[in-house]
């Protein structure tokens, strides 16, 4: 009886661990696809002064990590990225760096900036409750999905964070 | 010893000077152009010398429009947060016209004289600014669905050259009022304009200031931009345009005009420093070229009339 429950304890935290494992590959795997830019981009229409509203397609094999992950690219894509304009009244919009030297000197800053819960959620909220329009969740192959979410970025505090850290240069500098 | 301590002194001084200079800040003013001026009805005609001429009556404009303000306070106060606040012309029209009536009645208290001036004085009363933002909307109907064409354009006051802009074509609406469709329009242009101005900045500080030089003669003087100077006999014209050289931000210049009576530089690129560290504009840059001429061998007299930030005169030939 003891050897039976010794065996199911055992049994149950080998399961666990390896939900946890997977759990965390798959966030890593989620901080990966932002690193390297895949996610994409798009303006809808005119927010608030000093904000931006846009809309993130994260690609993710398990959608909530998508739907996790959209408002770390949506900061990302503010700050490296940019968006076309087009549709809503939307102008184009250049990324806040432009020079990736400078980005790369400041590599830290960044990491610190957009680890999980970082400074980064300071200047992002959902736009619309966290719901996922039907439209917005697409299964693109077997095993990964494509969700849309729309995310209202604080530009102009973003932007005045940047300056503070020397990553871009105000408008009023130097004179 | 105490020598040493008073030089490093010095020394740590000059460079906190030097490390906390900054630039000489261009002023920014927006103005309504012409062409919304026209399409409004706020233009007043004048007869210069025979030939009837339109100019935009800003004055009515700002007291009767309540958009173009609208417009123009939702600018400077996207400005303003981003550390750049600007001139606001109606004030500025305002502060002309005091200044002009209470300069009218002043009269000294010992000898009862009135305040010098001059024509050129009269002249420059006028509101301006070193980068002026030229501001143009137009409101587009297609049966009930109305949008806004929107267009600002940087143009420095000096140069004449477009520094910076933002243009574009909102999305139609069936409902919005117009001032709220102009409201959208500012926050859809603002980041772009204050972009592309933030270039022109950057390359300013990179490169130095863009200024116009021009150099002209009285008509009295006995020597002109041909006369030649010195044991190699150069000619006044290439003396000038070999100070430009030594003196310009990687010696950039252009050589526009140059006749014996006058010559004209443009693209003049100074720097923004002077040699103490201190921030100069285009009369203390000139002011150089003015204290070289007057020095031997030339010892030429002239006079400097500047035109804000960017423009500078030197008259040859006397005060």
């Amino acid at each position: 009886m003891k050897l039976k429950f010794k065996y199911y304890f055992l049994l149950v935290c080998l399961i666990s661990f390896g939900f946890n494992a997977n759990a965390q590959w798959k966030k890593n795997k989620a901080n990966e696809d932002t690193k390297i830019w895949r996610y994409d981009i798009e303006c809808q229409g005119i927010a608030k002064k000093g904000a931006k509203l846009v809309k993130v397609w994260s690609y993710s094999k398990n959608p909530k990590h998508a739907i996790a992950q959209a408002m770390k690219n949506a900061v990302h894509g503010i700050i490296f990225k940019g968006y076309a304009g087009g549709g809503q009244g939307c102008t184009t919009l250049n990324a806040l760096v432009t020079d990736y030297d400078v980005a790369e000197e400041h590599e830290a800053f960044f990491d610190a900036f957009f680890e999980d819960g970082g400074e980064y959620l300071k200047y992002v909220t959902a736009a619309t409750d966290g719901s996922i329009a039907p439209g917005d969740r697409l299964k693109i192959s077997k095993r990964e999905y494509k969700i849309g979410v729309i995310v209202s970025v604080q530009t102009d505090q973003l932007r005045k964070r940047l300056e503070k850290e020397g990553v871009v240069r105000a408008l009023n500098s130097g004179f | 010893m105490k020598k040493n301590i008073i030089f490093t002194l010095g020394i740590i001084l000059f460079s906190i000077s030097i490390g906390f200079s900054q630039a000489k800040k261009p002023t920014l003013m927006v103005i309504p152009s012409d062409v919304w001026c026209n399409q409004n009805g706020y233009m007043t005609t004048y007869d210069n010398q025979g030939s009837i001429t339109n100019v935009p009556d800003y004055k009515r404009a700002f007291q009767e429009n309540a958009e173009v303000l609208q417009v123009i306070s939702q600018i400077n106060g996207l400005m303003s947060e981003r550390g750049f606040p600007l001139k606001n012309m109606e004030s500025a029209i305002k502060t002309l016209e005091s200044n002009a009536a209470e300069d009218n009645m002043r009269t000294s208290k010992n000898s009862g004289s009135e305040v010098n001036e001059s024509p050129i004085d009269a002249l420059k009363k006028v509101a301006k600014a070193d980068i002026i933002i030229q501001l143009t909307w137009t409101v587009n109907k297609t049966g009930p669905k109305k949008s806004i064409s929107f267009n600002l354009q940087g143009l420095d006051a000096y140069t004449d050259k477009q520094v910076a802009t933002a243009v574009g074509t909102g999305e139609p609406s069936f409902s919005a009022e117009t001032s709220v469709l102009l409201s959208e329009a500012v926050l859809a242009h603002m980041d772009n304009f204050t972009e592309t101005l933030q270039t022109h900045f950057d390359d300013m500080f990179e490169n130095g200031r863009e200024i116009i030089v021009r150099i002209q003669t009285w008509d009295d003087w006995d020597g002109d931009l041909e006369t030649e100077y010195g044991d190699e006999g150069e000619e006044l014209g290439y003396i000038i345009e070999n100070w430009l050289d030594d003196n310009t931000v990687k010696g950039r210049y252009n050589t526009t005009d140059m006749t014996e009576n006058m010559a004209l530089f443009e693209q003049v690129r100074m720097p923004l420093f002077n040699d103490k560290g201190r921030a100069i504009d285009a009369r203390r840059f000139v002011k150089e070229l003015s204290d070289y001429l007057k020095s031997p061998p030339f010892s030429i007299p002239n006079k400097l009339v500047i035109k804000g930030l960017g423009r500078a005169t030197l008259i040859l030939g006397g005060k």
